[in-house]
């Protein structure tokens, strides 16, 4: 009896440290993360002299305007970012998906953007964009063209931040779409081929939902990370002006830095985690619902 | 060869009696020093014209006390982020800090910072010859002094915690070139200064009036601050009741919306650098800010302007109220060789040491510092920085807790001003009523 429960209790046993590594490294900080969102910190005091104040941060949260601004900007930041950067990564690397000699070396020099720290990024667009001396509108002046006020005005410097962007992370979609590519079943497009399917037949019907399962993965990763970007903006904009391109990740580190309170940033922090668990678990759930919808037609199949 | 010769031996003799002299320096003052010599002072200084400075009169306190002083440099916000974690921790890094003027209120409200009565009844340690008197005092209020009126001004109950150094005011900086090129006249009030700033793209195509800070947040609010003092607004009033809508916050604004309209492409993003960095490459013809530009401006290696420029008193509007802010020096409560770090405060605020650090670019916080007479043949604008000193205003803005949020509130929205068209009065009137919650969740309105 006692070896019987202790046959049950070895796998446990062995998950022990990897539950217990989990447990510190990941649970332990959101926690601590969720507590703090609960009090009034001020970051010359610690945590334990910090008052309790309940909810008081989120509803001044929910109260506030340039957060509620803040909250309309991330999203729309993502929304537009991740929409440009799926169409050229994933048009790119159609169009690159065959066998062009130096193939390997213009993939490297594709994803260099990626590799690129992000307040480097900033810097350079910064002094790109920059109204007198930077390249941009220089070109344009010597082409008689008015300068543009790329980061001086507010829809403008929105659009900077999206095109410096996508220009950063189309490579990282780019290189999973041709990842996902060129491991296609060749039987497959093959016999779309012989049934007299165009090129455009092929991305449509064949090629397109056979990546399906990688691009929802790559589509779910840039996501989280266009809510999370901050550098780039932070160098380039710092939010400005107004609060044009202020998004949540700024304003959580503003709100810590500068205003000085650490409960209502990591009230913020939880809130942008709330929105990005929503968008997982409806990824997660829409992938269950396709591979049961899958399941279900193969059955049907099988049944015949 | 001959003539060669006798120089080389005044030379040497020169150089062995000022050797005496310093050694029998050393001997008078090896006393006080002397239980310190070995120590390590770790001290955390901004990344600052002024600061670049001390570091090359550094080596001579080492080599005067036999205290090494080993230096963290970091640029001025984040050196305000690594102080907050690092105060608050039980023994704390830093022996001595530089602070942003407004971090006083923070650190003081926090217990962080010593008071400093106690070294300085020190015998021990306390210079006598130190000449507290002669450190500029509109510094000394805004940046030594909290606890008196208002809670962080001096008054019958302050009391100090800490030694301006590396303060700063602000004065006008203008091309004489242009200006006599177009018989202008420099600008004395603001009338004048409006006029003139959009003035001069009309008669120099491609050069803004003047460079401002502009930029969304800190900077916008800072822009602001400057013109609402001397046009006769405050952001509060004696009761903390918020002000800053009146008419002269809307002239205030309405003066940095002109400034920055007539002033050099892209101007509405600039910060201090970049606003310096434009009229240093002759993009624009004015430059109002802190008198820690000053020494860049006349930098050949970075400067188009040098010889070029000329400098004035902050214009009046209704008073005379120029800014006063920059850094000053404290012990933080958790250091762990507080005696030895006062001595290298007090050695670094000395008469001599002001000096020193002022030849080498620094700004002086001295009075005897502005009047030398080899400082103002180095920097020829001295007599006129010492000048604006006279008018320095220690209440341009509250150093309160508070203050942060407020001030990015007022810098975004006079951000919107700037680049949206948001009306001034609207703008005011929402920044106003921001504060006045933000003030009362704080419970400065408690006692009404």
């Amino acid at each position: 009896m006692s070896i019987a429960s202790t046959n049950r209790m070895t796998p446990y046993l062995f998950l022990a440290p990897a539950g217990l590594v989990l447990a510190f490294a990941l649970f332990y900080p959101i926690c601590y993360m969720i507590y703090a969102s609960f009090l009034d910190w001020n970051p010359s005091q610690r945590i334990g002299e910090a008052e309790f104040v309940g909810l008081r941060n989120y509803f001044k949260l929910f109260g506030d305007d340039a957060f509620r601004e803040s909250m309309g900007v991330t999203l729309k930041f993502a929304a537009v970012v991740v929409t440009i950067e799926m169409f050229l990564g994933v048009g790119l690397a159609l169009l690159l998906d065959r066998n062009i000699r130096g193939m390997s070396v213009l993939r490297t020099l594709f994803i260099l953007p990626m590799m690129i720290a992000p307040i480097v990024v900033g810097l350079m667009w910064r002094y790109m964009y920059h109204p007198t001396v930077g390249i941009f509108n220089k070109t344009l002046k010597s082409w008689g063209f008015d300068g543009i006020p790329w980061l001086s005005d507010g829809s403008w410097a929105f659009a900077s931040v999206v095109i410096a962007d996508v220009w950063q992370w189309t490579p990282f979609i780019f290189i999973l779409s041709l990842a996902a590519l060129q491991s296609l079943p060749a039987s497959a497009i093959e016999a779309s081929k012989i049934d007299g399917a165009s090129g455009w037949q092929q991305i449509i019907y064949i090629k397109l939902p056979l990546m399906l399962p990688v691009l929802i993965v790559t589509l779910l990763l840039r996501l989280i990370d266009s809510f999370k970007v901050l550098e780039v903006i932070l160098v380039m904009t710092n939010g400005g002006p107004g609060l044009s391109t202020e998004i949540l990740s700024l304003r959580i580190n503003r709100t810590a830095s500068e205003f000085r309170e650490l409960g209502e940033a990591a009230a913020m922090s939880n809130l942008l985690l709330i929105v990005l668990l929503i968008l997982t678990f409806t990824m997660f759930i829409y992938n269950k619902a396709q591979d049961a919808r899958a399941a279900r037609l193969r059955a049907v199949e099988e049944e015949v | 060869m001959k003539a060669n010769n006798t120089k080389t031996w005044s030379a040497a003799i020169a150089v062995t009696l000022t050797y005496t002299g310093s050694a029998y320096a050393d001997g008078h003052t090896a006393d006080v020093y002397a239980p310190y010599e070995g120590t390590t002072l770790v001290v955390n200084f901004p990344a600052h014209p002024h600061y670049n400075a001390v570091l090359e009169v550094l080596p001579e306190f080492t080599e005067q006390t036999g205290i090494e002083v080993e230096v963290d440099q970091l640029q001025y916000l984040k050196m305000r982020e690594r102080q907050t974690l690092e105060l608050t921790k039980d023994e704390g890094d830093y022996d001595l800090i530089s602070y942003v003027v407004f971090s006083k209120a923070d650190y003081v409200y926090a217990d962080q910072l010593e008071n400093l009565a106690k070294y300085f009844m020190n015998p021990r340690l306390a210079d006598p010859n130190y000449d507290a008197g002669d450190l500029i005092d509109g510094y000394v209020a805004n940046i030594g002094v909290a606890g008196g009126e208002k809670g962080y001004l001096p008054g019958p109950t302050g009391s100090l915690f800490g030694i301006p150094f590396g303060s700063e005011t602000s004065v006008l900086a203008y091309r004489k070139d242009i200006f006599e090129k177009h018989g202008i006249d420099v600008p004395t009030n603001y009338d004048q200064l409006l006029e003139v700033a959009c003035q001069i793209p009309e008669l120099e195509p491609g050069m803004g009036g003047m460079a401002s800070r502009a930029a969304s947040g800190h900077q916008a609010s800072h822009a602001f601050l400057l013109h609402l003092a001397p046009l006769g607004g405050r952001v509060f009033d004696s009761e903390w009741n918020p002000i800053i809508n009146s008419p002269e916050g809307v002239a205030a604004a309405n003066a940095l919306k002109t400034i920055v309209d007539c002033g050099p492409e892209g101007g509405t993003t600039f910060g201090p650098a970049e606003a310096a960095a434009s009229f240093q490459q002759g993009t624009s013809a004015m430059f109002m800010d802190s008198i820690a530009f000053a020494a860049g401006f006349e930098d050949p290696s970075k400067s188009t302007v040098v010889g070029k420029v000329g400098y004035a008193l902050h214009p009046e509007g209704v008073r005379r109220g120029s800014q006063t802010g920059g850094f000053g020096i404290g012990i933080p409560s958790n250091a762990q060789n507080k005696e030895a770090a006062f001595l290298l405060m007090q050695w670094l605020t000395s008469k001599e040491q002001d000096l020193a650090i002022a030849m080498a670019g620094g700004n002086p916080s001295r009075f005897s510092t502005y009047e030398d007479a080899g400082l103002n043949e180095k920097y020829p604008y001295s007599a006129t920085f010492g000048e604006a000193l006279k008018y320095a205003d220690p209440d341009w803005r509250p150093i309160i807790p508070t203050w942060g949020t407020i001030n990015a509130d007022i810098g975004t929205t006079m951000s919107q001003v700037l680049t949206e068209g948001l009306d001034p009065q609207e703008a005011l009137d929402g920044v106003a009523e921001r504060a006045r919650a933000v003030m009362d969740e704080a419970g400065y309105y408690t006692w009404q």
